[in-house]
């Protein structure tokens, strides 16, 4: 025991600051966040105990339901049509050998890379009434200007096409990478057995790549949850006005990041903070389980 | 003595007080601003003023950073809960009410009442007491401001043969000219319905302050349903000669700098961006006028103030004189002179010389409304403007008449406030 202890000892000590460090900013700032939620709390003045007041507070209220309304819409529309975009894309960018294949696979992950801001101007350019690319498009085919970021029965839509455009690339570099891993006599054979080639994607592709896809799914869904960036940008919010008309690209992160910044409610938003995170894991558990249960 | 001699030895005994309050230890103050404050003409002032200070105190270090407005904010309040808030930071006095909240604006009403009658003098009283919200309670030094005016694009106008000359004070007037533009091919105004800034501009023409922002004790709107619904009606008329793209939208800046859209509801940030597309575009030629009110001789807009704020410590006091030298007037005329922008101290917006921009501005605060009233004494909700823009909408679309979405809009605003 003391052997072993003190064979593993120079182990611990070089972990230390790693362990030190995950302390201080990971465990501290969760253990802290998950106090504060129990608190009434403006930041600066003395924190009140209001018990579980803030978790009922958040769940009561409209802007909760309705950001809960939209984010469920949301990784309906996102998660599968995002997957299904990669996943076409790298099949395609498989299919091309050397030059070709690094230049599309450069092409589509430029948006990967390019800052969101630009991105998010670059679409509100492209979704601008009258004078925007899309709707001058559609104006050839005799369709009226549509106010793609304004009107509430397209701003979702049209959210989940720029969010499907910047993520589709980094998704499809990994099922990318999981293609090249396929053994190419598992095609040789499927096509010796009479494969066509969508037959070769259902037969071999996908559950060659399965544990691949399982990570871009549950990723998918983890940041979908989260999702922040693009609807705050396209929407122009503020810390005091943000979700667009009606609150159609309203989002739990952008109501909890409201709250505490643009109400200075930090309790509250503490609260709001792990609601979100077991709303995540409930659906990352649900996903390992159904993950075993196919296996 | 004459008044430059004056401001000469003012600034000097202020810089020199400075000095003699900086402790034997090395200071360091952080100091955020504007982005736009810390690039270009603006910048290099700021790092003019920031050498004069630290050369006159030595041991005083004072570090820039330039953030955008929603940064300012977030990082000031951040940075209140944890006790690493920066020195010295600008924001606008709309967020006064968080900052406050927050604790991250120092009292500086004794250094302020410490200063000789002719520095406090210098200052627009109206800016000062926008500033103290309580007696002897200063919670800010009142900085640059604006009110926002109407730039006009010149080629668009003659191209819809309208003379640039011809008067455009009223609303019927500037729904004529639309009507010209429009049959010109070309497109008036940006969607005034989209943002609560330009909603707020046109009701600007029809009431006073008594009739917009919060009255914080009974928890209520003070918009007025009927003035109100007579902005929005006008703001649907010009629906058929709007962009469909926000005052805000990067869309409607170029819209304007490349001759397709005549009229631009903004202040005078806009004006470099406008001076550098003329300059590269010899076509695109602009001016300014008021935006038009309901009858000749009323006028609309916004306007709003930027402030510094010192944050409580040890620091406040030299902070607070480096602020004093920021804002004195030898700097002010500097500023106003080279940029052009509207700012607290009188006796500096007096000095300057003639400057178009400086005059429009000036021009343009009597006719607009505060952005966010009263300050400094409750935090706005979250979706105030966002109902405003919601209601505004709905009689853009035809789906409320202008009484109904006044009338819902006071009543939701009001819910609003009483859910707190």
């Amino acid at each position: 025991m003391t052997r072993s202890l003190r064979t593993l000892a120079p182990h611990y000590v070089m972990l230390l600051p790693f362990f030190a460090l995950f302390v201080v900013f990971f465990l501290y700032p969760i253990g802290s966040g998950f106090y504060y939620s129990f608190f009434q709390w403006d930041a600066i003045n003395e924190p009140t105990y209001v018990g579980v007041e803030n978790y009922s507070d958040i769940m009561g209220s409209r802007k909760f339901e309705k950001g809960i309304t939209n984010i469920l819409t949301y990784v309906a529309i996102t998660v599968p049509l995002g997957i299904t975009v990669a996943f076409l894309l790298a099949v395609l960018v498989d299919s091309f050998n050397g030059f070709w294949s690094k230049v599309f696979r450069s092409a589509y992950f430029v948006p990967v890379m390019m800052p969101l801001f630009l991105a998010a101007t670059l679409w509100r350019w492209i979704y601008a009434p009258n004078f925007g690319i899309l709707n001058t498009f559609l104006g050839w085919f005799g369709i009226d200007s549509i106010n793609f970021l304004n009107n509430t029965d397209t701003m979702l839509l049209a959210m989940i096409a720029v969010d499907v455009w910047v993520s589709a690339g980094f998704n499809m570099v990994i099922i990318l990478a999981g293609l090249k891993n396929v053994p190419q006599h598992l095609y040789e054979a499927a096509r010796l057995d009479g494969a066509n080639k969508l037959q070769e994607i259902r037969y071999v592709t996908i559950p060659m790549i399965a544990p691949v896809l399982f990570f871009v799914v549950t990723y998918g869904f983890i940041s979908a949850l989260q999702v922040f960036d693009v609807p705050w940008l396209l929407t122009t919010s503020e810390f005091t006005s943000y979700g667009g008309r009606r609150q159609t690209l309203l989002f739990p992160v952008m109501d909890m990041i409201g709250r505490g910044f643009g109400a200075l409610k930090f309790g509250e938003a503490a609260a709001y903070g792990f609601i979100l995170t077991v709303i995540i894991m409930t659906v990352t558990a649900t996903l390992f389980l159904i993950r075993r249960r196919i296996k | 003595m004459g008044l430059k001699t004056t401001t000469l030895s003012v600034s000097a005994a202020m810089l020199m007080t400075a000095a003699s309050s900086v402790s034997a230890q090395d200071v360091t103050l952080d100091y955020w601003v504007y982005a736009d404050f810390a690039t270009g003409a603006a910048g290099d002032l700021q790092e003019a003023f920031i050498s004069e200070f630290e050369e006159a105190n030595p041991g005083v270090t004072i570090n820039m950073t330039g953030r955008a407005g929603g940064d300012l904010t977030a990082g000031t309040i951040a940075g209140a809960a944890s006790g690493d808030i920066p020195d010295i930071f600008m924001n606008t006095t709309a967020v006064g009410a968080q900052l406050d909240q927050a604790g991250a604006l120092a009292n500086i009403y004794p250094y302020w009442s410490a200063l000789p009658q002719d520095v406090r003098d210098q200052f627009n009283p109206e800016l000062i007491d926008l500033c103290t919200p309580r007696p002897e309670t200063m919670l800010c030094i009142p900085y640059t401001g604006y009110g926002s005016f109407m730039y006009r694009n010149l080629g668009v106008l003659e191209e819809a043969g309208i003379d640039p000359d011809a008067p455009i004070e009223t609303w019927d007037q500037w729904l004529a000219q639309m009507e010209q533009i429009d049959a010109a091919g070309k497109t008036a105004v940006p969607d005034m319905s989209l943002i609560w800034f330009s909603i707020l501009a046109v009701y600007a023409g029809l009431v006073d302050e008594s009739a917009w922002g919060i009255d914080w004790e009974t928890k209520t709107t003070l918009i007025q349903p009927e003035p109100y619904a007579r902005a929005l009606e006008v703001i649907a008329q010009m629906e058929p000669y709007s962009s469909g793209t926000s005052l805000w939208d990067q869309a409607t800046n170029d819209l304007f700098t490349s001759g397709e859209l005549a009229f631009s509801l903004n202040g005078p940030w806009a004006n470099p961006g406008y001076e550098k597309a003329a300059e590269a575009n010899s076509d695109f030629r602009y001016d300014w006028v008021l935006v038009p009110g309901p009858e000749a001789g009323s006028s609309g807009g916004v306007q709003g103030y930027e402030m510094i704020g010192i944050a409580p410590g040890e620091n406040a006091e030299i902070a607070f004189n480096f602020v004093m030298h920021v804002v004195e007037k030898e700097q002010m005329v500097r500023w106003a002179s080279e940029l052009g922008r509207y700012n607290s101290n009188q006796a500096a917006l007096d000095a300057v010389g003639e400057n178009s921009l400086l005059e429009i501005t000036a021009a343009a605060i009597p006719g607009s409304l505060y952005n966010r009233p009263p300050f400094f004494e409750g935090v706005y909700p979250a979706d105030y403007y966002q109902t405003m823009v919601d209601f505004a909408q709905e009689v853009v679309g035809g789906d409320m008449t202008a009484e109904e979405a006044a009338a819902a809009t006071v009543e939701a605003l009001n819910e609003l406030l009483q859910d707190g």
